[in-house]
């Protein structure tokens, strides 16, 4: 019972807690851009290659600019060029989106190892100086608060903006008109359509998004957490992000529980000393409970009802 | 003007959209090189050296470069097949890594634990074994998606990663690791070995190099028949119509009697037992234990682009199967020839996938006659019709048989 004893004692402690909500974030991000493109009738399985992308152009401009600021804006900016490209090919050519997703996530892959030998050569790509990272910030007064103020209030930047992402997220799609829109052209966009709603720009900004968010994620991944790029650093959780937004139900709120599950997940197994389960073992986990969400054991999970499917004017 | 003879007509609207896709890759990837600042002409001549064995300027063996082409299209075969069937059923198997993964896991377990038994007796246990595991990965798939209509991308994305984990897990620390070793399974016994080709022998010399430097096996061999096995049973067997019949329209299948949940879960078992033979035919024929190549594995990866490049045909499986194999195998010596990183490979690869998915061609209009209506439709149609119908999540509704 020493591990159950380890794991609730765990449990109150801050520093666990602090460590599972930024590991969680990192999820958060790119499920959150899945949940928009989705809604808006995208399949997007290219959070993996987008958050990629992002990583290495964001350790780029740092390394090249010593900039902290304006080399996660490249990143963001990467993560959003290469959703443009699944825009197009799925959008405009009606391409398959699963198709284009894996290309994206194998065009990520390809492109940036090759860039590095494009770029540093067949040397070490280099590390970014302490200074030129992602900062963690703690809110005056606020970090005061025992626990919740070390959980809430002493974080890195991207924490902050992850969560004030998610609310925006929230409400908008399902508190404004713009969502309405979104959900309307994702579920029935011929219906949409008549109303006078342009489906290809509500789409083609919904997938442009999820760009956005998983290249910020990316950023946060290799010049906030890490300080360097190595070769699929992203290592599968873009995936968990398309699991933690099916685990969510297609909801920023639902989404955003998932990541906090697995966050904590790694969050746990990081700090215990008497689990001695395998990591490789327990990283398996998200996406075995995904499988069990699909049978149907707690409740389905449905995608919205014309994802997936390119919109043909007038072919109904 | 002569008329074209209309077999000859139909194989070369056939031949376009994948020909001109290969092109387009090539164009860009060229552009890439040349905007990076190096030469695609020397970079494309080791491609080419690497992956058939001519225009070679480092000196490399032909014989040798064109083996290793071979030993990456063997595993490539099965798992295109994998792809391709269920293509053909309207679903979309993205699984085939972690089938893949499965099957190497299952034959080298069995090898290992086995590895005093004769080759008549171990080598069908390995290979049969791998086949269960594979089929077991991707029935899992199968059943949820006729049970409850999760959808099989979803799910085979999720198996893939659990396949890779576990083949982490088994050789860090877990039970398949080498005494001593790290990273690395033990190997298996000689009776669960593949044959070569070639005599493996260091004295003999063949083509101007010791015969035992070609690793082909006769799971070359096995990987033709599979694709045989794969157009036999599509187009000359009941379940073949079946799975064509599903793959048509789920509602028509069903009004001509066909069971579409029985048909999904069939199709899918069969899919990984393709895929799982590949795996257990790589550990078998080539590598002899599981090592830490397997980690960063594409095989099920590249069998997606085979299967949509190949049209989901037997023939065309072959040809893709022989493009991405003489890609794969050219990548390391460009990287080496013309120093530009291998990774060049993969975006080609990706740039294949956009273009065979987004049909640029037709879209830019080059008039192309519209495939979709000849008799075999190409299998990104099928697998976009099937997004498009299965997209709400529904699972197959009752049969009524």
């Amino acid at each position: 019972m020493t591990v159950i004893g380890d794991i609730l004692r765990l449990l109150t402690t801050a520093d666990l807690w602090q460590a599972a909500l930024a590991a969680s974030v990192l999820l958060l991000l790119p499920a959150l851009g899945g949940v928009i493109s989705e809604r808006s009738g995208v399949v997007n399985i290219a959070m993996e290659g987008m958050m990629l992308t992002g990583a290495f152009f964001g350790v780029v401009a740092d390394l090249a600019w010593q900039n902290v600021w304006l080399a996660t804006l490249v990143a963001i900016v990467a993560g959003g060029a290469m959703a443009l490209i699944h825009a197009v090919v799925s959008i405009r050519f009606r391409a398959d989106q699963i198709v284009s997703g894996i290309a994206i996530n194998i065009f990520a892959a390809g492109m940036t190892v090759f860039l590095v030998r494009r770029i540093y050569g067949v040397q070490d790509i280099g590390h970014v100086g302490p200074s030129e990272l992602l900062p963690n910030l703690s809110i005056p007064v606020l970090d005061q608060i025992p626990f919740v103020g070390q959980v809430f209030f002493q974080q890195n930047v991207v924490v902050y903006i992850a969560l004030f992402l998610l609310v925006l997220v929230q409400v908008v799609l399902f508190r404004t008109r713009l969502g309405l829109r979104i959900r309307a052209v994702g579920e029935h966009p011929h219906a949409a359509d008549t109303a006078g709603i342009n489906v290809y720009w509500i789409r083609y900004g919904a997938v442009i998004t999820s760009g956005l968010l998983s290249g910020l994620a990316g950023a946060f991944l290799a010049i906030g957490i890490s300080n360097t790029f190595v070769p699929n650093m992203t290592d599968g959780r873009g995936y968990i992000a398309l699991a933690a937004m099916i685990f969510g139900k297609w909801t920023p709120l639902g989404a955003f529980l998932a990541c906090l599950i697995f966050g904590l997940g790694e969050a746990i197994y990081a700090n215990n000393s008497t689990i001695h389960v395998s990591q490789y073992l327990l990283s398996m986990l998200p996406y075995i409970l995904v499988l069990v969400v699909l049978t149907g054991v707690i409740g389905r999970s449905n995608p919205p009802a014309a994802d997936g499917i390119p919109y043909v004017p007038g072919a109904e | 003007m002569p008329r074209i003879p209309e077999p000859l007509r139909r194989l070369t609207r056939g031949l376009a959209v994948p020909v001109g896709s290969v092109l387009f890759a090539f164009v860009v990837g060229g552009l890439i090189v040349a905007g990076t600042g190096g030469d695609p002409v020397v970079a494309y001549q080791g491609l080419v050296c690497g992956g058939l064995g001519i225009l070679c300027s480092g000196g490399e063996n032909s014989a040798l470069q064109i083996s290793n082409t071979i030993i990456f299209v063997t595993p490539l075969l099965m798992a295109g097949v994998a792809v391709a069937l269920p293509f053909r059923a309207g679903l979309f198997n993205i699984g085939a890594e972690g089938q893949y993964l499965a099957g190497a896991v299952a034959c080298t377990a069995i090898g290992v634990k086995f590895s005093t038994l004769p080759a008549p007796i171990l080598l069908p246990m390995v290979l049969l074994g791998g086949m269960a595991a594979g089929a077991f990965w991707a029935g899992i798939a199968g059943v949820l998606k006729a049970t409850t209509g999760a959808h099989e991308v979803v799910t085979t994305i999720m198996l893939n990663y659990v396949a890779q984990w576990l083949v982490r897990y088994l050789i860090i620390g877990g039970p398949l690791q080498l005494q001593g070793g790290f990273s690395v399974s033990s190997p298996i016994g000689p009776g669960a070995q593949l044959a070569t080709i070639l005599p493996n022998d260091n004295h003999r010399i063949l083509f101007g190099l010791p015969s035992s430097v070609y690793r082909i096996h006769v799971g070359l061999f096995i990987a033709l028949a599979a694709v045989a096995v794969f157009a036999f049973l599509l187009w000359r067997t009941p379940l073949g119509y079946e799975i064509r019949a599903v793959g048509q329209s789920q509602r028509a299948a069903r009004y001509a009697g066909v069971s579409v949940r029985r048909t999904i879960i069939v199709t899918m078992l069969i899919a990984g037992a393709f895929a799982g033979l590949a795996g257990a035919v790589q550990i078998a024929g080539v590598d002899h234990n599981l090592t830490d190549i397997y980690f960063s594995d594409t095989t099920g990866f590249d069998a997606i682009a085979v299967a949509l490049l190949g049209l989901g045909s037997g023939v065309g499986i072959v040809l893709a199967s022989i493009l991405f194999g003489a890609l794969h195998a050219g990548g390391s010596v460009m990287q080496a020839d013309a120093g530009i990183s291998s990774s060049l490979v993969l975006v080609l690869q990706a740039l294949i996938l956009f273009s065979i998915g987004a049909n640029f061609l037709s879209a830019i209009k080059v008039r192309l006659p519209a495939i979709g209506r000849s008799p075999s439709t190409p299998p990104a149609a099928i697998a976009a019709a099937a997004t498009a119908t299965e997209a709400t999540g529904a699972p197959p509704e009752k049969d009524t048989s």
